[in-house]
């Protein structure tokens, strides 16, 4: 079976809300009866088909071709099966998502893995601000599950997460693990100001020295950290996108922080690779 | 039937249900994480006084373990679920977190789990810290060492204990030289171990006693100095009778064990002074699995 495949017709003028297309929501059905399926565009309503074109039968495996930006929630509260998306997508990737996998082959606009509590996050371009971060009236982000930005990441990354795993291998904005209240982030280029700040419990960990770290950081010292071989060695394993996890070890330095919080977190800089 | 001479008893080894686990125990050298599954296997020699039977089922290599580390997978036995929640977070907070730059690791998916990290962690005192990596959950736990790693739980599944054969020897010496080869042969096979004493027990037991309080007493009918005192198993020529005791995750790994196990020891032949291979049972009341030496041989 081939991937049930949406492919837009024109580029869209207004933002479209495609939460309905979904592996569990499509189960079963028919391409005459997906057809039919609602879907917000700007102000009004449209049926799928005057959007898409589609092909392919297997609903467990969608893939989203031609994408751009203005396409918003995809995968929204998925919990099995896989979304494939070339090009680009908008705001709220896998918004809540409790299993499965996205995989975007393009950059993501705000709040990718917003409240998500499992499953995984591919982005193979950049990633726009509060990744896996709580929205507004939250009280976590991200509760489990991994996202992995291949390019770079907005500010903001995890606000707020509870658990999971953020793997952003480019650049990272300012206030990356802001008020987290555990989980993990690892940025494996640059990052911006201030990371960590307010963060409760939980881990940063970082390739690079940052420019502004916070005064409310404490130097524990150089260290190795054999959770940081357990972490590098499970993630390495799990597939060959996270392969390259193999290459580092575990020395770092490590800060304790917020120390105007409680101070339980961590912010861990590694010192080489192996 | 006799194998190189030495004679195989018409007999079934008798044994029952047990509950086990795996853990895997790594640590910056290999010579460490010995050091700790050799604690965490000290005194586990037997349920009867023990409360779990414990034993080394192999070493790991770096690309076998969670960390990359090197590292020892060990079996532990236990009679319920329940024993095994009470003893194995116990040993491995006692024999194993002491030990210098160890980590200990669930070597057992099941849905049924006992704790591990999930008990040893208030040993943190509030420092503790909870991961979850790939869907396994990791305390860490602050150590003077640096930190000691532990998985939140390990899983449980049904095992099989007491499977069992005797080597009837000339003398010690000679039962002694079979049981070591037979127990270096069972060691190689996975699932299965040998939680006695270098594999080999000396003082192998009947259920019950003339004494009420005990469980278990020696098993008169199988020692050499009461040859004319007691209704006796044994011959003029058997001098000393010694038992491989093996449990296992099943009764495949069980008779595969004592296959392996047998031949080795038949290997010295009666020439050597291995003059029978017997089997210890209770007549079936103790458990419900047979392993009946003449048809695993075949």
């Amino acid at each position: 079976m081939s991937a049930l495949t949406f492919t837009l017709k024109t580029p869209p003028k207004f933002t479209l809300n495609v939460a309905p297309l979904i592996p569990e929501n499509l189960e079963g059905k028919t391409l005459a009866k997906i057809k039919t399926i609602k879907l917000i565009y700007g102000n009004e309503t449209v049926k799928v088909d005057a959007l898409f074109s589609m092909k392919g039968t297997d609903s467990s495996h969608i893939c989203l071709d031609k994408s751009t930006d203005k396409l918003i929630n995809v995968g929204q509260k998925m919990t099995r099966g896989s979304i494939f998306i070339k090009g680009d997508v908008g705001d709220f990737l896998g918004q809540g998502m409790k299993n499965g996998k996205i995989i975007v082959d393009g950059n993501t606009g705000a709040w990718a893995g917003n409240a998500m509590s499992g499953g995984r996050i591919d982005i193979h371009g950049n990633a726009l601000d509060y990744v896996g971060a709580g929205a507004p009236g939250d009280t976590f982000g991200m509760t489990n599950g991994l996202i992995n930005i291949k390019g770079n990441a907005g500010d903001r990354v995890g606000d707020r997460m509870r658990r999971g795993i953020i793997i952003i291998q480019g650049k990272s904005g300012n206030y990356c693990g802001s008020r987290i209240h555990a989980g993990t982030i690892i940025v494996l280029d640059k990052v911006g100001k201030l990371p960590g700040e307010g963060m409760r419990r939980g881990t940063i960990i970082l390739a690079k020295k940052p420019a502004h770290l916070s005064a409310t950081f404490k130097s524990c010292g150089n260290l190795k950290m054999q959770f940081l071989r357990l972490l590098f060695t499970q993630l390495a394993n799990i597939d060959d996108e996270l392969a390259l996890f193999s290459k580092y070890g575990p020395e770092a330095h490590r800060f304790s922080g917020d120390l105007a919080r409680n101070g339980k977190g961590e912010i861990l800089i590694l010192q080489h690779y192996k | 039937m006799k194998i190189n001479g030495v004679q195989i008893d018409d007999t079934f080894a008798e044994a029952f249900p047990m509950k086990a686990t795996r853990i895997i125990i790594t640590a910056m050298t290999l010579k460490w994480a010995y050091r700790a599954a050799n604690a965490i296997r000290g005194f586990a020699s037997s349920v009867i006084a023990c409360g779990i039977e414990a034993d080394i089922e192999r070493e790991l290599k770096p690309s076998e373990t969670p960390d990359g580390r090197p590292g020892i997978s060990v079996m532990i036995f236990a009679m319920s679920t329940k024993d095994l929640e009470k003893h194995v977070a116990t040993r491995v907070g006692q024999s194993v977190m002491t030990t210098a730059t160890t980590a200990c690791y669930s070597g057992l998916e099941s849905e049924q789990t006992v704790s591990i990290g999930k008990s040893l962690r208030f040993f943190g005192d509030g420092y503790q810290i909870s991961k979850v990596v790939n869907g396994r959950r990791f305390w860490r736990i602050p150590v003077m060492h640096g930190e000691f790693i532990c998985e939140e739980s390990t899983g449980v599944t049904k095992a099989i204990g007491g499977g069992n054969f005797l080597v009837l020897a000339k003398t010690a010496r000679h039962g002694l030289a079979a049981c070591e080869k037979a127990v270096d042969e069972i060691q190689k096979l996975p699932g299965v171990i040998t939680a006695f004493p270098g594999g080999v027990v000396g003082s192998g037991s009947k259920v019950g006693s003339k004494y009420k309080f005990l469980t278990a007493s020696t098993n008169e009918a199988y020692c050499p100095t009461l040859k004319g005192q007691v209704k006796s198993e044994l011959t003029d020529e058997i001098g000393s009778v010694l038992e491989i005791v093996i449990d296992g995750l099943d009764e495949d790994s069980i008779n595969q064990a004592m296959r392996v196990g047998i031949k080795a020891a038949c290997s010295f032949g009666l020439a050597k002074g291995i003059c029978r291979i017997s089997a210890g049972n209770y007549g079936g009341n103790l458990g419900p699995h047979l392993f009946h030496l003449r048809k695993l041989l075949k």
